[in-house]
């Protein structure tokens, strides 16, 4: 009696999955990719997949940006070059005031090393390197928050290691292949960077919002003098960056009468939309641990060579 | 149509470069253009449910490709934008010219609006995330602009695939 009706309920089932082929296709297409996202799962299949559609894509735009780029550069460079004498005066000034300056901070950096060692001081920062990498291309979505970097695991570069560029914090590594690496800049909503006002010395953290023109201050004290145009370093601290990096200057102060905290807008010191070259902080562990083992926020580093603070 | 498939993800692969290297060389903050938007619509416009389905979850997943973002948004909300478009496909009387543009206008705010939404409800933490009105406003206005390309580029390909094969294209609307 069961064999007919079971024979039944399967062949309705079919019919009804024949019918609604469509309908349940889309559904499943629908299904797959909220429930990875809402779970966060990073199912391995997609990692592979990542892998080789990076692997194929990655050349192709960094031969892009070479070439236009090159082209760019030799118009500005050798044809359009009828600001450059005016440029020059100017910027051979500014020379001689940073001159000035870097003399002032080598005494200072002189000083700070006296004094620390009368005081037999031990700097915790780990010892670090500096890896510039050129900037091939940006996350393909609008909404995205990231940069594609030429530098990956054969160089050296781990996933969550700091980048950073001459202004200043940049992101960190979120996904890595064997040559290139994706850079979550501090202005995703999902990065969270410890900092320090170089004025008060308060602590707070920066979130981004996924605005990339400002981030958001929170954890900063309501009691801290914190005020428009501070600005603000990274505090440094393991797995982080490395103290004393320019963050940005902070906007909008809101001091509410009641809470724990105030709140703040901050304007990132880095122009994020005209990156060429950055830099990975590589810890090194077999380096010495200098008396300064930070790196310091200085436009220094010299492009296109590895470079040890 | 397994040739029309393989170009169309081709094509897909070329726009999400097209789309990490231009604003870069073009020192774009804001006006970023959706190119993958894009071709998700033309997809709601011309293709069956299960093919132009199975592309939309492709043209998505390339956009949650180095986005440094929780993996599967952008995938869901593509196929969501092609249901959406599918079901809506009766009303638009044609795919060319100013169509194309307000339609891809509104489609990339409304995207900017669940992402954020998505984004503020399903991910720990993600309560900072807003929506930058005047980011999503210029990005909606590149998109539309850049729907114009996209549309020729795809009606040129399924031309050509017309003139060798016509029963073979999708059913068209």
């Amino acid at each position: 009696m069961l064999a007919p009706r079971a024979r039944f309920s399967r062949g309705a089932v079919r019919s009804l999955l024949r019918r609604y082929r469509e309908p349940i296709f889309v559904a499943l297409l629908l299904a797959g990719p909220f429930l990875v996202f809402a779970a966060r799962w990073r199912p391995l299949p997609l990692q592979v997949a990542n892998r080789a559609i990076v692997a194929m894509t990655a050349p192709v735009e960094r031969a892009l940006t070479l070439a236009v780029g090159g082209m760019v550069d030799t118009w500005t460079g050798y044809v359009w070059l009828h600001d450059v004498r005016q440029a020059n005066v100017e910027l051979r000034r500014q020379l001689l005031r940073e001159r000035q300056q870097s003399q002032r901070a080598a005494e200072l950096l002189a000083e700070n090393a006296r004094l620390k060692g009368l005081l037999d001081f031990a700097d915790k920062e780990r010892p670090v390197r500096m890896l510039p990498a050129t900037v091939v291309a940006v996350g393909a979505s609008p909404h995205s928050h990231s940069l594609r970097i030429a530098r990956g695991s054969e160089d050296g570069v781990q996933r969550g290691a700091a980048v950073v560029s001459q202004e200043g914090v940049v992101g960190t590594v979120a996904q890595i292949t064997a040559a290139y690496a994706d850079v979550q800049l501090i202005t995703s909503p999902l990065s969270a960077v410890p900092a320090l006002s170089q004025r008060t010395r308060s602590r707070s953290t920066v979130r981004g919002t996924g605005d990339i023109t400002r981030a958001r201050l929170e954890y900063a004290l309501r009691t801290d003098d914190l005020q428009d145009g501070d600005l603000l370093v990274t505090a440094g601290g393991a797995g982080f960056f490395p103290k004393g990096l320019h963050i940005g200057r902070v906007a909008n102060v809101q001091r509410r009468a009641t809470g724990m905290f105030l709140g703040a807008d901050v304007l990132p010191a880095v122009d994020f939309s005209r990156l060429d070259e950055v830099m990975v902080v590589i810890s090194d562990p077999g380096a010495p641990a200098g008396p300064d083992g930070g790196i310091a926020p200085s436009a220094s580093s010299a492009a296109g060579a590895e470079a040890r603070p | 149509m397994k040739l029309r498939i393989g170009l169309l993800m081709l094509v897909c692969v070329g726009v999400s470069v097209l789309q990490a290297v231009l604003p870069l060389l073009l020192r774009v903050r804001d006006a970023r253009a959706d190119l993958l938007l894009c071709v998700v619509l033309y997809l709601a416009l011309h293709d069956e449910w299960v093919q132009g389905g199975a592309l939309s979850l492709f043209a998505g997943y390339l956009s949650d490709l180095g986005s440094a973002m929780p993996v599967g948004l952008y995938s869901f909300l593509a196929v969501l934008t092609f249901v959406v478009i599918r079901l809506a496909a009766s009303a638009f009387k044609t795919d060319r010219g100013p169509r194309v543009v307000v339609l891809a206008v509104a489609a990339s705010l409304v995207h900017s609006l669940f992402a954020s939404l998505l984004f503020r409800f399903f991910v720990q933490g993600g309560g900072v995330f807003r929506l930058h009105v005047a980011g999503a406003l210029w990005s909606a206005v590149a998109t539309g602009l850049g729907g114009l390309f996209v549309f020729a580029v795809l009606r040129r390909i399924d031309e050509g695939f017309r003139q060798h094969e016509p029963a073979a294209i999708g059913r068209g609307f």
